[in-house]
């Protein structure tokens, strides 16, 4: 079970192909979707959301095609963090989530327990008779999280959640969809690299539109080793040629030189030795790959 | 009904509506108390338009209309007539106070007797309510169906222009939505006006019916 796609292409009104050809599974557990930005990750759970329809192809959620007379069985199974959303200033927290429990559909007083419940877990009860516009931006943020998860969807679905947080919110955000994801589906998209390595097993990456790598993170990692290397520069003249001719992850002073991680599919033309790839390397490598 | 009172009547909103009943009681001159209802329609229908406008398109601004995707249209449509509801009665109780702002700033002549006087005022609460319902309804509608409320609102005065002129009460004389205001002042016993009023009704009606297949059209 969980989520079927096959084929499918999104074309928008100005014939900009906002995903093509593409074909994935995803199944239950938390599953990443990495890509930069642009690359098609906000359509795709446009179109998961039931916002958008496809302009070809097929999607399933637990066998139930997207089609217009289903749509009302599968938005019942969805729970929806986007990427930008502006929750009611006027309301305090403890409001504004009963106001979308109750737009939901969800019994008042499940609703409240629930509430009760996932503040607890978010570490927002103190806050909970703040005004939604008296918080910080990772609060905003948890509430957000929080609403999605408040009629308990069999299938959550969140864009970028951490972004603009501060490291120890984006950890606690993070436990909590491992946490959610139990028996449960979570699509996880982000292009923050760490996020998904700390908490995904699975994950696809997008570039353009497209599916360049769709399965576990250990092969991942496996396709990207023996094309990550580290060499030292002696001078920042030196970096720079190198950077014009391989791609970089990283680069740092160590003991007064510069030291930097090389991708490259063929063993570069410096003395460097081999290093074992990071998910942020092989993403590179992946993304990089056919330009290569 | 709290919640939603705090989402569609936030200050700033009430703040320019009592400000425009204030200023258009201090600068539009009347000289017989019976003047004050026609001095009073058109301009809350127009700011009507303007108050409704974003009954639910502030939803689609927030971005938080992805995640109204997902509630039952039932539940959707229920918070929408209760955000209409509040924002009308508000517009209501803003045009009864207007009514006596326009009495105490231009101390216009009263009729002979003070029953005539009530009876006039409770005749003007009567016909503004159902303006005030139809410009919000109309206003809520077309931005729905635009998914923007600058295009109902620019609809809005279109109509307004159309209807509150002399092209209007040419062309549709007693059912036009203005007919209380174009009434024959003089002649207390004409209830022609009340045509123009039922059309406000029918099309108010209509428009709120569109709105379903609307909000399932556009999401």
């Amino acid at each position: 079970m969980g989520i079927k796609i096959k084929d499918l292409t999104v074309t928008f009104k100005n014939q900009v192909i906002a995903i093509r050809h593409a074909n994935l599974e995803i199944p239950k557990g938390i599953y990443g979707l990495l890509g930069e930005n642009g690359a098609g990750k906000t359509t795709l759970m446009r179109v998961l959301t039931t916002i958008l329809a496809p302009t070809n192809g097929t999607v399933t959620l637990d066998g139930i095609p997207y089609r217009k007379e289903n749509y009302e069985k599968i938005q019942k199974k969805i729970g929806y963090l986007p990427q930008e959303i502006d929750l009611y200033p006027n309301l305090t927290v403890q409001e504004c989530l009963e106001y979308m429990g109750n737009l939901s559909g969800i019994p008042k007083r499940i609703c409240k327990e629930r509430i009760q419940n996932l503040l607890e877990k978010t570490s927002l009860t103190e806050h909970r008779k703040k005004k939604i516009r008296q918080l910080s931006g990772g609060m905003k943020r948890r509430v957000g999280l929080i609403q999605a998860l408040l009629n308990e969807p069999e299938f959550l679905i969140v864009d970028e959640p951490t972004t603009g947080l501060d490291p120890e919110e984006r950890i606690r955000i993070r436990n909590l969809l491992v946490d959610f994801s139990e028996g449960r589906t979570v699509l996880f998209s982000t292009h923050v690299v760490e996020d998904l390595a700390a908490t995904c097993n699975q994950l696809a990456v997008m570039k353009k539109g497209e599916f360049l790598y769709a399965g576990s993170m250990k092969d991942l990692l496996a396709q990207a080793n023996g094309h990550v290397w580290t060499c030292k520069a002696a001078d920042e003249i030196t970096a720079r040629e190198l950077e014009k001719k391989y791609h970089i992850s990283s680069k740092q002073y160590v003991g007064g030189e510069l030291q930097l991680r090389l991708i490259s599919e063929r063993p570069p033309q410096v003395e460097c030795r081999v290093c074992s790839a990071t998910l942020e390397d092989a993403y590179i490598y992946m993304t990089n790959k056919k330009s290569r | 009904m709290r919640k939603e009172y705090k989402i569609i009547l936030p200050f700033y909103k009430m703040a320019y509506a009592v400000c425009f009943m204030i200023l258009l009681s201090l600068i539009r001159g009347v000289y017989v108390s019976y003047e004050i209802g026609i001095a009073l329609e058109p301009p809350i229908a127009i700011l009507t338009a303007v108050f409704c406008a974003d009954t639910y398109v502030t939803e689609i601004i927030t971005k938080r209309s992805e995640v109204w995707r997902l509630y039952p249209l039932k539940k959707k449509l229920l918070a929408i007539y209760t955000r209409l509801f509040l924002q009308i009665l508000f517009l209501f109780l803003l045009a009864a106070a207007g009514y006596g702002l326009f009495l105490l700033f231009q101390r216009p002549t009263f009729s002979v007797n003070a029953v005539q006087e009530t009876a006039q005022f409770l005749v003007f609460l009567a016909s503004i309510i159902i303006t005030i319902a139809f410009w919000g309804i109309l206003a809520n509608t077309l931005a729905c169906m635009f998914r923007n409320m600058w295009s109902a609102i620019g609809i809005c005065l279109i109509l307004w222009l159309l209807t509150n002129s002399s092209l209007g009460i040419h062309y549709l004389g007693k059912w036009n939505v203005f007919s209380y205001t174009f009434r024959e002042m003089e002649n207390g016993g004409d209830y022609n006006w009340l045509c123009g009023k039922v059309v406000s009704i029918f099309l108010g009606t209509a428009a709120m019916a569109a709105l379903p297949t609307i909000m399932k059209q556009k999401r």
